[in-house]
C-alpha cells in the first residue's frame, strides 16, 4: 500500500487540554530546567524565583551576623534586638531568564502521513509546551513569541496552551520579524522551517538582532524525508494552491533527497552564524528526544 | 448463426466492435487519475527537476474489463436474440401466413406468433406484401397488407378454444392466389392431424402451383387433451391424448369445482407406444357430484379442459319395491331392471329388509333426490305425508304400476289419477294385442329420444281421462293411451310409468330407451331436494327447455372469461363439441345448465402427416427467442461498478475507509437499521388500531353505573350528573341496586356497552352526530342497552314527538315502531306500581317499543316484549325532578308538589329496574299459577 500523506482537520489539531497533559508527562521525565547562570547572572530582572542563594531578591533568605563593610542601613533592628548582636537581613537572590517559545501554527504543520504516529503541529505543540514546564518549574519565565507575555507562574503551562488555543490563526511559517528578543532572553523556535533559506536567514538575524540566543528545531514528518511516494502522484501545497503531478514520483525522490540535505544544511548554517543551535525532530521518533537535545541546549550542562 | 441459436436484430451495430482497438490506445494512453497528496514540502520539490516523465500506464487487466464493457454495450445494442425464429426465403412475391389458432396452438402461442412475427417482419424488411390468415376464424375475403399492418393484426390474434375448420379457407386462398400468383406460403400449423390437416396442405400446395409451401410444425411435443369425463360408479374416469405414439409420459389432471377450488389432483401416464391414457378420481361420490372442470396441470389449452355439468352428475335414487319376497330370484324383482338401468348414471339405494313405508321414510329423510316406487300401493299415513312434504320440496318421485298400485286407491301421488284395475292387451280375453310405444310427447322431456320400435305393452294401468291429461302424458302407446305421464308436484316432479319395473307387463324394461328414458327423467332432479330444479327444468310443459345462453366460456388457453359476443346459445341438449357459435363452456344457469368441451368424446389426436408433399416443413422453435440485450446490459453494468471499485481502492479507496472506522461503522448501522425498521413499521401497523381507553371501561365496569350524555351545553350536562346522582342515591336507598356515581359519555369517542342505561337530555338545536356516532348508538340499542331520551319540554310540546333536534337525531337510527306505554306495560310494574310516568312536569307519556298486541282473551296483569324497550321518549324532565345538590337537596321545584317528585323517582327507580331485569316481572305474575300447577 501507498504511504498515504495528507493534512489533519483543523479540528482534530485544537490546542486543547490533552497538549497540556502530553506536556505534562513529557516534561515530567526530565528534571527542572535551569537555564544557565552564566547568562543569567545579569539580568536585572528579578523577584521572581531565587537562585538559593543570597543576593537581590524579594524574599527572606537568611539573617547573617552584621559584619564590618555592611551598610548600617542593612541592619535588622527587630532581629538584632533579640540577642547582643546586630543581623543583617539578606534576601535571596533573585534572578530570571526569560525564554521566548514560537511555535508554526501553519496549514502544512497539520500534515501527517502514515508513516508518523501524529501531526507535526501536535509534537511542536507538545514540545513547546513541555519545555515551557521545564522552565517554569526551573524559575525561568517563559512566554509565547508575539502571543503572550513571559511568565514564571506555576501554571504558566495552561496560559500558554490557552493563549495558543485561543491565538487568531497564523499562517506564518517563521517567528513575526518586528519582535527583536532581549540580548539575554532565549527564542525556540519550533516548525517545519521549511520556508526558503533566505526568510529564515532574515527572520533570525531580525530575532537575534539585539544578541538573543536562540534554538531552531525543525519538526519533519517521515514522509518529508524519505519521499515514500511512488506512481502518478499529485503534490498539492497545503498553503498554497499550487501542485505538482509527477508521472513516476519514485523517480523525484533522489533529487529530493538532494535539495532537502541542502536545505537542512542551509538552516543549520544560519543557526550558527547567530549562535543559535538547530535540531531536526521527526515525528515518528519520540518527543524526549527533541525535549532532551532542548534540555541540554538550554540547561546548564551545555556550558 | 449457424452454430449458435443466435441473431442480432440490428447487426450492423456491431460494426462499432471495430473502434475497440481505438478505445484500447486511448485507455492507454490516458493515464489514471493520480493520487492526490499533501505535501508542505513542496516548494522543495519544485526545485527538483525530474529526469523522466513517463506516466504510469492503466494496468493490463483493468484495461481489458473496460474493453470488455464496451464489447457488452456495443453488443447489447445489437439486439442480440436467443433462439431467433428462422427466416423465410427472400423472394419477391407477396407472402401469405397461415397460422393455426385453433386450442392445439395454445400451450405454445408465444414462439407460434415469434415465428409469424419473424417471417412477417423479414417480408416487412424485403418489401413484401403479407396475408395473414388464422385458421380458427371463419373464412372471409383475404387481403395483402402491409408487413406493419400484419404484425398489429397477429399480435391481436388469440388461440380460440376450437379445433380450426382448415378447408373453407382455401376459397379465399384461391380468390388470393389468383391476383398474386408469385405468392409464398408459410403455414404455421398446430401438427395435428385434425380438421382437415392434410387436404389442407395439399390444396394450399395446389393452390399455389409453383409457388413456395413452407410448412412449420412444433417440435416432438404437441398438445395434449383431455375428453371423456365420465362419472361412472367407482370412480371419475377421464381420458387424455396425444397425437404421437411416444413414451411413457406421467401427467397429472386436476379436478375444480364451479368456483375453481382445487378438489383433487390425479396422476395418470401414457403408456409406452399409447395415444391415450386414463386418468381416475376416486372420490366420494358427493365430492364427485362438485367436480365442474378437470384439465391437464400445465396443459393451457382448451382442449385440455373438460367441463362437467349436471348431466355428469351422479345422483342417489331411493328404490323401493312393493314386493317382498323376491330376493331368491332376482330376475324377477321389480327392481332389478330399473337398478340395472340406472347404475351407469346414478347411484341406487335399494330398500332391504324393511317394509316399503319404512324405506320411504327413511330415503326421505336421507334427502335423497329420486325416490323410485315400484308397484308400491298403499303407504302408511306418516310415510304418506313424508313422500308429499319431500315431493312438494323437490324431489322427483318415480312410480311404476303393477298389480299393488292398480289395486291401490289413488293416492295422489301420481301425476293422474287411475282408473281402478289394470287393462290386459293382448290377452287371452283382450280385443287388442299388445300396442307398441308410439310416440314421446314432444313437451315432455323425451322429445329428443328416438321411439324404438321394439317396445311392446301388453297391460298397463289406464289413466281417467281428465282435461289435463294430455299434456301431463310424456309418452304414448300406439293406441293413445299414456304410457309415462308426469307432472309437477310443488318443485317437485311425479312420474308414473303405467307399467311394472319389471318384464311381466311389457318389455319396455329390456330396451335400451328405458335407460334413456330414466336418465331424462334422473336429469330433472337436482342433487338433493334442497337444490331444487328451477320451475323451467321440472315443469313438463317446460320441460322441452329453450337454447340455454353462454355463461362462462374457455378461451384458447383454456381459463374462463366472459362469453364473447360471437358466442350463440346452445341448444338445451348440449352439442358433443364446441362450434365456432357455441365454443367450450358452461350454458344456462349454474345448476341446469350443460357444458360443451373443445373435443368430443370419441375423438382421438393424430400427428399431422406431411410426407410426400412439396414443401419445406421446419420446425417451430420451441423455446421463444429471448432476446439477451437486458443480460448483456446488466452485465455490463456490474463490470462498470468492479471498474469504479478497482478505481477506487487504486486510489487509497480502502484506507480512507479503515482511516475513518467509526464512518464506517455509521454506514454498517444505518443499513443495519434500514433492514430492521422496515419490519419494525410493519409490525406497528396493528397497534394503531383505536383500544377502548381502558381507564374509563374500568371505571365504568366495576360498579354499576348510570350515565349520562354529555351534551356540551354546561347546564343541562349539571342538571344531569345532578340528576342521576339523585336517583342513584335512591337506588341505593330503597333497592338491592348500589349504583356509583354517573359518568358522562360521548359516544362518538367512548365505548357505550358498560351501560344498562343512557339518560340523553335532547338539547334544542344540538348538531346531529356524526354517521360513525350514530352506528356506535344503533349498536348499542341492537345489542341490549336502552337510551331514555328526554326532550323536557312537556310544558311546551303538544301530544306527540315533536321536538325537531330529536326526530333528527333518531333519523339516522334504526328505531323501532314507538307506543305510549300502556298501562299494563312491564315498566308500571317493575319495583312500584305506577299509573304514569311523571318527572319535572307531569302529563307527559314516555313512549315505549310497541308491544306485540294484546292475544284474544288473555288476562296478564302485565305485558313485556322480548327483552328490554332499546328506547324510551320522555319529556318530564326526569333529571330535573332527580336532581340533588350537594347536602341532598332538590334543587328544582316540581310542577305540583313534592309528591310528585317522589313519584318522578319511583319511574327512575322503574326505569333501571326495567332495563336491568327486562321482563323478569312480567314473568313474575305467573308464579301462583306455577305454584298452583306444582301442587303447592
Amino acid at each position: 500500500m501507498a504511504v498515504r500523506a495528507e493534512l489533519v482537520d483543523s479540528s482534530a489539531v485544537r490546542i486543547a487540554s490533552r497538549h497540556e497533559e502530553a506536556a505534562l508527562d513529557l516534561a515530567g521525565s526530565l528534571p527542572r530546567l535551569l537555564v544557565a547562570a552564566r547568562r543569567a547572572s545579569a539580568t536585572v530582572v528579578h523577584g521572581l524565583h531565587g537562585r538559593r542563594r543570597s543576593g537581590v531578591g524579594e524574599n527572606f533568605w537568611q539573617f547573617r551576623r552584621f559584619t564590618a563593610g555592611d551598610a548600617p542601613g542593612r541592619i535588622d533592628w527587630r532581629r538584632s534586638a533579640r540577642d547582643e548582636h546586630l543581623y543583617v537581613r539578606e534576601q535571596e537572590w533573585e534572578a530570571a531568564h526569560t525564554v521566548w517559545i514560537w511555535i508554526d501554527r501553519s496549514r502544512s504543520m497539520a500534515f501527517r502521513s502514515s508513516l508518523a504516529p501524529l501531526p507535526k503541529i501536535e509534537r511542536a505543540v507538545v514540545l513547546g509546551l513541555a519545555l515551557a514546564d521545564l522552565l517554569v518549574r526551573g524559575g525561568e519565565r517563559v512566554g509565547l513569541l508575539g502571543l503572550s507575555r513571559p511568565t514564571a507562574s506555576r501554571l504558566a503551562i495552561e496560559r500558554l496552551a490557552q493563549a495558543l488555543a485561543y491565538a487568531p490563526d497564523d499562517a506564518g511559517h517563521l517567528p513575526p520579524a518586528a519582535i527583536p528578543i532581549a540580548r539575554l532572553a532565549e527564542a525556540v523556535v519550533i516548525g517545519d522551517l521549511l520556508a526558503p533559506e533566505d526568510e529564515i536567514a532574515s527572520a533570525v538575524a531580525s530575532l537575534a538582532g539585539r544578541g538573543g540566543r536562540g534554538h531552531l528545531v525543525m519538526i519533519a514528518d517521515p514522509a518529508e524525508e524519505t519521499f515514500p511516494f511512488w506512481g502518478r502522484t499529485e503534490f498539492v501545497d497545503p498553503d498554497g494552491g499550487v501542485s505538482l503531478i509527477a508521472g513516476r514520483a519514485e523517480e523525484w525522490r533522489a533529487g529530493y533527497e538532494e535539495r532537502l540535505t541542502r536545505h537542512r544544511a542551509a538552516v543549520a548554517d544560519i543557526a550558527r552564524r547567530h549562535g543559535w543551535s538547530f535540531i531536526v525532530h521527526r515525528t515518528d521518533r519520540p518527543a524526549t528526544e527533541a525535549l532532551l537535545g532542548l534540555h541540554a541546549q538550554l540547561g546548564e550542562a551545555a556550558q | 448463426m449457424s452454430a449458435l441459436p443466435l441473431a442480432f436484430l440490428s447487426p450492423w451495430l456491431l460494426a462499432a466492435l471495430l473502434a475497440l482497438p481505438a478505445l484500447w490506445l486511448l485507455l492507454r494512453i490516458v493515464p489514471p487519475r493520480p493520487r492526490r497528496v499533501d505535501f508542505p514540502p513542496l516548494r522543495l520539490l519544485l526545485d527538483v527537476t525530474a529526469k523522466r516523465e513517463t506516466p504510469v500506464r492503466t494496468p493490463w487487466w483493468l484495461l481489458l474489463l473496460r474493453l470488455a464493457i464496451a464489447a457488452l454495450i456495443i453488443i447489447a445494442l445489437a439486439r442480440p436474440i436467443w433462439n431467433p425464429a428462422a427466416a423465410t426465403s427472400n423472394e419477391s412475391g407477396p407472402l401469405l401466413v397461415v397460422v393455426d389458432n385453433g386450442w392445439a396452438s395454445a400451450p405454445d402461442w408465444g414462439a407460434r406468433t415469434a415465428a409469424a412475427d419473424a417471417a412477417i417482419s423479414a417480408a416487412g424488411d424485403a418489401g413484401r406484401p403479407v396475408a395473414l390468415v388464422a385458421t380458427a376464424e371463419p373464412p372471409r375475403d383475404i387481403a395483402l397488407t402491409t408487413a406493419g399492418e400484419a404484425r398489429e393484426r397477429l399480435r391481436v390474434l388469440a388461440p380460440e378454444p376450437l379445433m380450426p375448420e382448415r378447408t373453407p379457407l382455401l376459397a379465399p386462398i384461391r380468390k388470393l392466389l389468383a391476383g398474386n400468383p408469385t405468392t409464398e406460403a408459410l403455414w404455421i400449423s398446430d401438427g395435428l392431424a385434425g380438421g382437415e390437416a392434410r387436404a389442407f396442405a395439399e390444396g394450399l400446395k395446389r393452390e399455389l402451383g409453383g409457388g413456395r409451401l413452407s410448412v412449420r410444425v412444433d417440435a416432438a411435443h404437441s398438445a395434449r387433451a383431455l375428453v371423456a369425463a365420465e362419472n361412472a360408479p367407482a370412480a371419475l374416469t377421464v381420458k387424455a391424448l396425444r397425437a404421437e405414439a411416444a413414451g411413457r409420459e406421467p401427467f397429472r389432471v386436476r379436478a375444480t369445482d364451479l368456483r375453481g377450488r382445487p378438489l383433487a389432483d390425479a396422476e395418470g401416464a401414457f403408456a409406452v407406444g399409447a395415444r391415450d391414457a386414463t386418468a381416475t378420481f376416486d372420490l366420494p361420490v358427493e365430492l364427485r357430484n362438485d367436480v365442474a372442470r378437470l384439465e391437464i396441470v400445465g396443459a393451457r389449452s382448451a382442449g385440455a379442459v373438460q367441463l362437467l355439468d349436471q348431466r355428469s352428475k351422479r345422483r342417489t335414487v331411493g328404490l323401493v319395491t312393493g314386493a317382498t319376497a323376491d330376493v331368491a330370484q332376482p330376475l324377477l324383482s321389480p327392481t332389478y331392471y330399473v337398478s340395472r338401468a340406472l347404475k351407469p348414471f346414478a347411484d341406487v339405494r335399494e330398500a332391504s329388509g324393511q317394509g316399503a313405508s319404512q324405506a320411504v321414510e327413511r330415503f326421505v329423510s336421507e334427502k335423497l333426490p329420486v325416490i323410485i316406487l315400484a308397484d308400491v300401493g298403499a303407504l302408511t299415513q306418516e310415510a304418506h305425508e313424508a313422500l308429499a312434504g319431500w315431493l312438494r320440496n323437490g324431489g322427483v318421485l318415480i312410480r311404476f304400476a303393477g298389480p299393488r298400485l292398480a289395486g291401490a286407491p289413488d293416492d295422489d301421488l301420481s301425476p293422474v289419477r287411475l282408473r281402478q284395475g289394470g287393462r290386459v292387451l293382448g290377452g287371452a280375453l283382450a280385443w287388442e294385442t299388445p300396442q307398441p310405444l308410439a310416440s314421446f310427447s314432444p313437451n315432455g322431456p323425451f322429445a329428443p329420444l328416438v321411439v324404438p320400435n321394439d317396445v311392446t305393452v301388453s297391460r298397463q294401468v289406464l289413466a281417467e281421462p281428465d282435461a289435463d291429461l294430455p299434456e301431463r302424458v310424456w309418452a304414448t302407446l300406439g293406441d293413445g293411451t299414456p304410457l309415462v305421464t308426469g307432472a309437477r308436484e310443488g318443485k317437485g316432479l311425479s312420474v308414473l310409468f303405467h307399467v311394472t319395473s319389471d318384464t311381466r307387463w311389457s318389455n319396455l324394461p329390456l330396451s335400451g330407451a328405458f335407460v334413456d328414458m330414466l336418465r331424462r327423467i334422473v336429469d330433472l332432479a337436482g342433487s338433493s331436494p334442497a337444490a331444487a330444479p328451477d320451475a323451467a327444468a321440472t315443469t313438463p310443459a317446460a320441460a322441452r327447455r329453450p337454447a340455454l345462453p353462454p355463461t362462462r366460456t374457455l378461451d384458447g388457453y383454456g381459463a374462463f372469461r366472459s362469453p364473447p359476443a360471437t358466442a350463440r346459445p346452445a341448444p338445451a341438449e348440449g352439442r358433443p363439441a364446441a362450434t365456432p357459435d357455441n365454443p367450450p363452456g358452461f350454458y344456462g344457469p349454474v345448476d341446469a345448465g350443460v357444458a360443451i368441451n373443445a373435443l368430443p368424446a370419441d375423438a382421438s389426436l393424430a400427428r399431422l402427416d406431411l410426407a410426400g408433399l412439396d414443401a419445406s416443413v421446419a420446425q417451430i422453435a420451441t423455446e421463444e427467442p429471448t432476446p439477451i440485450a437486458p443480460w448483456l446490459l446488466t452485465l455490463a453494468a456490474l463490470a462498470a461498478i468492479v471498474d469504479s471499485l478497482v478505481v477506487f481502492l487504486l486510489g487509497g479507496g480502502a484506507a480512507l475507509l479503515t482511516r475513518r472506522p467509526r464512518a464506517a461503522a455509521i454506514l454498517v448501522a444505518a443499513i443495519g437499521v434500514s433492514l430492521l425498521a422496515a419490519p419494525g413499521v410493519v409490525r406497528a401497523e396493528p397497534a394503531g388500531r383505536d383500544p377502548i381507553d381502558e381507564r374509563f371501561a374500568l371505571e365504568a365496569t366495576l360498579s354499576t353505573r348510570l350515565a349520562y350524555v354529555a351534551t356540551g351545553d354546561f347546564e343541562v350536562d349539571r342538571i344531569s350528573k345532578a340528576g342521576l346522582e339523585g336517583l342513584s342515591q335512591t337506588l341505593g336507598q330503597r333497592t338491592a341496586l348500589e349504583p356509583g356515581a354517573p359518568m358522562a359519555v360521548d359516544p362518538a369517542k367512548d365505548e357505550l356497552s358498560f351501560f344498562p342505561l343512557l339518560y340523553w337530555p335532547v338539547v334544542q338545536g344540538a348538531p346531529t352526530p356524526s354517521p360513525e356516532a350514530l352506528a356506535r348508538i344503533d349498536a348499542y340499542m341492537k345489542q341490549g342497552g336502552t337510551i331514555l331520551f328526554d326532550t323536557r319540554d312537556a310544558l311546551t310540546s303538544g301530544p306527540g314527538v315533536q321536538n325537531e333536534t330529536l326526530k333528527r337525531l333518531l333519523g339516522g337510527l334504526d328505531v323501532p315502531a314507538l307506543e305510549k306505554a300502556p298501562p299494563d306495560h312491564v315498566l308500571t310494574k317493575a319495583f312500584y306500581l305506577l299509573n304514569d310516568f311523571p318527572g319535572r312536569y307531569s302529563g307527559s307519556p314516555l313512549w315505549v317499543e310497541a308491544l306485540p298486541p294484546v292475544e284474544e282473551g288473555e288476562e296478564r296483569p302485565a305485558r313485556a316484549g322480548d327483552g328490554v324497550s332499546p328506547i324510551l321518549i320522555t319529556g318530564a324532565d326526569f333529571a330535573g325532578a332527580w336532581a340533588v345538590g350537594a347536602n341532598g337537596e332538590p334543587l328544582f321545584p316540581t310542577s305540583s308538589d313534592e309528591r310528585q317528585r317522589e313519584m318522578a323517582y319511583r319511574v327512575g327507580v322503574n326505569i333501571v329496574m326495567y332495563t336491568l331485569t327486562g321482563n323478569y316481572k312480567a314473568d313474575q305474575v305467573h308464579v301462583p299459577a306455577l305454584l298452583e300447577r306444582l301442587g303447592q
